[in-house]
């Protein structure tokens, strides 16, 4: 395990980045919460630069541990996370109505961030043990079913937008897996013709609960439409280089909403304008491209389709929060990867990052 | 990369190659609508994110004050003090802040909690005039601007706001808010001349927020000095542009402040001891009357005071008056309803805005006229019987139809010369020398286009330009105006009637001031003015007194000469200094053997003054209601100018008591005591007497 040339296969272009933008987000939550005595009081920048070294640290830890293990654990893990999540759910409706967190005692744990990285890992092992299988339609069910023993209770909690990242993993891989173009045909319009069939039965208020849904995320608060104005303005202030780190207008004189998280993306297009902007996203590009090449460098499907699923959640979550902050999508509460505030969240990216990074060390040759 | 598709473990590469598309479009897509965002529109973004974080704010200028021509303080800025609250400012801690609002709540008397909040009563909110309990003050406040300061209650004592003071400590967010009210120490004595200060009113509001106003805050003249002076007491505005943020909290000015630039001070030619001789002598006078009859014959009336050598007048009391100190802070319905519904209408200022009979005091345009025309010899004795009996007529054969002039003494006064004629203000002698008299007077007496000219040159008529708003001008009657006017011709009678100042002839108490003033100073016509000096905050004068000479009758052409038939020739011309010496001594004799000799003889060593009466017949819709307009017996209103020193005038008073009946007996006294309070005065401005012991 402790193999000396494994080192020669670690990706340090991708560590180095995934450093990079981490340290970064602390900078930059520096920034966003400055002038907020609530949020200053509570040592938002100390304990994200924690959990920085703490997650880096965790790369490294996992880097090191063969990720074929992990295999030998998918069907435990499967049964703890549908298990973890039934509980808290269970706790959480009878103590505190919607919960979307567990507090364990030294941290915090979203129950959010376990389904992601455990359906990864479950469906990666589900794939790769059915590679050379037949990929028909009962091979898609299959995997259809993990997915919906996981995401059912996370929509229950309610939590849509969570829902929607796990359903945009299942359904990558099963693409990546090699599902034929009929099926996908099938799985579009079955899923349509669903939808519009149960609609109809639906009660009067589980239509407009599901209306609302669709056109925004029941969590979004009243103000969205005031915190989306100000993270245009903000970014459209930043112009060409931006108004300067601990200047932005917007973000210093609180215009900007929810800096620190969903809207750190203008926060930072404030301050370090065009030119910071496109740097930065340009960085989170390279991330998603490396995982992607370890993927395809991965030495055995379960391999692949970690490192692909792990590149997939990135992607997904960087495109839907700076879509959000463009206003080109509606608003929902995903975080920008590694940059935004937000422990567990920072913590379980590093964990895939984690586990890419093993998968590019675990190479026999290249 | 030879081994890649070893490496992919059976996964299609093209499948990947369509994640790579996606993640290149999107990306493409960021950037370009980075760019966009950033570079193509991110001026207009700027200009939103200055919107966001700057914030003018006006600095509020001071009104200049008002003095009196001593120094006095007419008008002037003082501090009302609001106890307000700022949102953001209270203590965190509910305990503290419940305890914060018991305190406060005691001491102010504002209910901790009343009145139920609703979008639509909170909408209704205005902070003064609120029945809400402190908390519900704070919600609104708290919602609206937490960094502002909403008023509790307003215009609290100075006792109270000290006290709200000296809890800074341990009433956070509880604060004394100094609002600049304004204040007038002598009130109603000179409201008709200060007048009051209102809000910017709905209409004006484009045109002062133009000039730098903020309507609801900035309050204008609305009456008196206050309106047409605004201009030079309003001062500016100054302007802080200040970065704020998201909450409204101020953090600093981002570019110089301008300072705002305090109004200018205005010292009034005003003598206010004097005003209140003046309005104790109108009032006291009215009293008696009320009182010796027994009924209420009198309540209103005006007495004007000025120097005629520099047209600056010393008092104008207009009565009854109000009282604007009650409009210092915002002007109440239920007062200002009451004021407008009052018949005696206080709000008008009835020196200049009320157009009246003049009666015997116009009878001096006819007297000039007459001399200076030739029309009479002063020397000229003309019969002066009780009445005279004229052919009415119309048209110039118009048969006519007689009709009886009587005098006010229907014993007649035997035959009169000029000088007795005006001092007896005998009516026969002004009808023959204004319309002629069967040739005792030849070619028809002065007549009522010449009688008009002389009316004119006096200053009847026109307005003065006194710096007053309101100024009625009044009637001077000619053929012409009746025709157009009253569609009827010209009567014989009506030159009769005009020549005594009645008929269609009105006019205000101050052009009767003005044409008095006019021929105690030779001719010389002044402006009216109140307006002494103009200085800057700091005192200095910016503008110093300077009279204003309009014209000199007996020096500038004012007069047209008139044709037979009334139009002017072309040619003018200027009165004869001997006319205006002939009737200064006829006016003269009005105090010393005349119709004022009773009221002046106990003073006239002292005040050696000269005058006139005038005792107008009157017939109003207020007469007419309580059917006191008998035939030769209608009511009549007191008039009595009066100048002095006679030889050397520096003041000349009119006194005017509507209904008050005689003038000699009702208006006279008023102007001899006012005469006397101005010489009083004199002596202990000038030092002549001791005040401290009151020798």
């Amino acid at each position: 395990m402790f193999r000396k040339e494994s080192w020669r296969h670690f990706d340090f272009l991708l560590f180095g980045a995934v450093a990079f933008l981490s340290i970064f987000g602390v900078i930059m939550i520096r920034s966003a919460i400055a002038g907020n005595v609530n949020l200053e009081a509570q040592n938002l920048v100390q304990k994200q630069a924690q959990f920085v070294a703490a997650g880096l640290v965790i790369v490294i830890v996992l880097a090191l541990i063969n990720y074929r293990i992990w295999a030998s654990f998918s069907r435990l893990l499967y049964i703890i996370t549908v298990a973890f999540l039934a509980i808290i759910l269970i706790i959480g409706k009878a103590s505190f109505g919607a919960q979307r967190w567990l507090d364990i005692g030294l941290a915090v744990i979203q129950p959010a961030e376990v389904a992601k990285i455990a359906l990864i890992l479950i469906l990666a092992n589900y794939f790769a043990k059915s590679a050379n299988s037949e990929h028909n339609a009962k091979w898609a069910a299959k995997s259809f079913l993990i997915l919906i023993t996981i995401v059912a209770w996370i929509l229950l909690q309610p939590n849509l937008s969570t829902s929607i990242v796990l359903i945009v993993i299942w359904f990558s891989m099963l693409w990546i897996g090699g599902l034929a173009p009929k099926y996908i045909v099938i799985l579009g319009v079955s899923a349509i013709v669903l939808f519009a069939v149960a609609f109809p039965f639906l009660e009067t208020y589980q239509q407009e609960r599901i209306m609302s849904f669709i056109i925004s995320d029941p969590n979004a608060t009243h103000g969205n439409e005031y915190n989306v104005n100000q993270a245009l303005i903000s970014i459209g202030s930043g112009g060409l280089l931006g108004q300067g780190y601990g200047n932005g207008t917007q973000v210093q004189l609180r215009f900007l909403q929810v800096r620190q998280t969903d809207y750190i993306f203008s926060a930072m297009a404030n301050e370090f304008g065009f030119v910071g902007t496109v740097v930065v996203v340009a960085l989170l590009a390279f991330v998603i491209l490396r995982c992607l090449r370890i993927a395809r460098h991965a030495e055995d499907p379960y391999g692949a389709m970690i490192s692909y699923g792990f590149a997939i959640l990135i992607f997904f979550q960087t495109i839907v929060n700076i879509g959000v902050n463009l206003h080109v999508i509606p608003v929902t509460g995903l975080t920008l990867p590694f940059i935004s505030y937000g422990g567990s969240s920072l913590v379980s990216l590093l964990i895939g990052i984690g586990f890419i990074e093993s998968v590019a060390v675990h190479q026999k040759t290249i | 990369m030879k081994t890649e598709t070893a490496r992919s473990s059976g996964f299609e590469f093209w499948r990947y190659r369509v994640i790579y598309v996606m993640l290149g479009l999107v990306f493409v897509f960021f950037v370009i609508k980075l760019f966009d965002m950033q570079i193509i529109n991110g001026t207009s973004y700027k200009a939103q994110a200055d919107e966001n974080r700057l914030k003018e704010i006006s600095v509020q200028t001071t009104r200049g004050t008002i003095f009196d021509r001593n120094g006095y303080v007419l008008a002037q800025n003082v501090p009302s003090y609001d106890v307000a609250i700022t949102p953001a400012y209270l203590p965190a801690d509910t305990g503290t802040l419940e305890k914060v609002y018991r305190d406060l709540s005691a001491l102010i008397g504002v209910p901790v909690t009343n009145g139920v909040l609703t979008d639509s009563t909170a909408k209704a909110f205005t902070a003064c005039q609120t029945d809400f309990g402190i908390k519900e003050i704070v919600i609104i406040g708290d919602t609206n601007a937490p960094y502002s300061p909403v008023n509790i209650k307003c215009n609290v004592t100075q006792e109270i706001a000290l006290e709200v003071q000296s809890h800074a400590n341990d009433w956070a967010g509880v604060s004394v808010v100094v609002e600049s009210v304004r204040s007038y120490p002598t009130g109603s004595l000179t409201a008709d001349i200060i007048g009051y200060v209102g809000p910017i009113t709905a209409e004006a509001e484009a045109e002062y927020k133009a000039l730098g106003f903020v309507p609801g805050r900035d309050k204008v003249g609305y009456a008196g000095v206050e309106l047409t002076m605004d201009e030079t007491l309003r001062g500016s505005n100054g302007t802080r542009v200040v970065e704020k943020d998201n909450a409204g909290k101020i953090l600093k000015d981002v570019e110089a402040p301008v300072e705002p630039v305090a109004g200018n001070n205005i010292v009034l030619t005003i003598d206010s001891r004097l005003q209140a001789a003046a309005q104790a002598a109108l009032t006291h006078e009215m009293d008696y009357w009320n009182a010796r009859l027994g009924k209420i014959k009198s309540q209103n009336g005006v007495v004007i005071a000025e120097n005629p050598k520099t047209g600056e007048i010393l008092a104008m009391v207009s009565w009854p008056t109000y009282e604007n100190n009650r409009m210092a802070q915002n002007i109440p319905a239920y007062y200002w309803n009451q004021l407008n519904m009052d018949p005696l209408h206080p709000l008008v200022n009835h020196a200049i805005s009320a157009e009246l009979p003049p009666g015997s005091v116009y009878k001096m345009a006819a007297a000039i006229g007459a001399l200076n025309e030739g029309v009479v010899t002063p020397d000229q004795e003309i019969n002066c019987p009780g009445s005279i009996s004229v052919k009415q007529t119309y048209l110039v054969n118009d048969p006519g139809r007689e009709q009886v002039y009587y005098s006010y003494d229907r014993a007649g006064h035997g035959t009169c010369n000029f000088i007795k004629g005006v001092s007896l203000s005998d009516d026969v002698y002004f009808y023959k020398i204004g319309g002629g008299f069967e040739n005792e007077v030849p070619n028809g007496g002065l007549n009522a286009w010449r009688l008009k000219e002389y009316a004119q040159a006096l200053g009847y008529g026109a307005i003065s330009g006194l710096e007053l708003p309101g100024e009625a001008q009044g009637l001077v009657p000619d053929p012409t105006w009746k025709r157009i006017d009253r569609a009827e011709n010209w009567s014989v009678g009506d030159t009769y009637i005009a020549t005594i100042g009645q008929g269609y002839v009105t006019s205000t108490p101050l052009q009767v001031l003005e044409s008095f003033a006019t021929i105690a100073d030779d001719g010389k016509h002044m402006k009216p003015t109140i307006i002494k000096e103009i200085t800057d905050s700091e005192g200095n004068v910016i503008k110093p007194f300077t009279p204003t000479l309009l014209w000199d009758i007996t020096k500038d052409p004012v007069i047209n000469v008139l044709d037979a038939s009334g139009k002017p020739t072309g040619e003018k011309k200027t009165v004869e200094p001997w006319v205006i010496d002939y009737t200064k001594q006829a006016l003269r004799e009005v105090v010393v053997s005349g119709t004022a000799k009773l009221i002046f003889k106990d003073t006239d060593t002292e005040l050696r003054s000269a005058g006139k009466t005038g005792t107008a017949e009157y017939c109003d819709d207020v007469a007419w209601a309580k059917n006191l307009c008998q035939p030769e017996a209608w009511p009549t209103h007191a008039w009595y100018t009066g100048y002095a020193p006679y030889d050397d005038p520096e003041i000349v008073v009119t006194a005017f008591v509507y209904n008050g009946g005689e003038g000699a007996s009702v208006a006279a006294p008023i102007v001899q005591q006012v005469l006397e309070a101005y010489f009083s005065l004199k002596a202990i401005d000038s030092g002549a007497v001791d005040t401290t012991t009151g020798q």
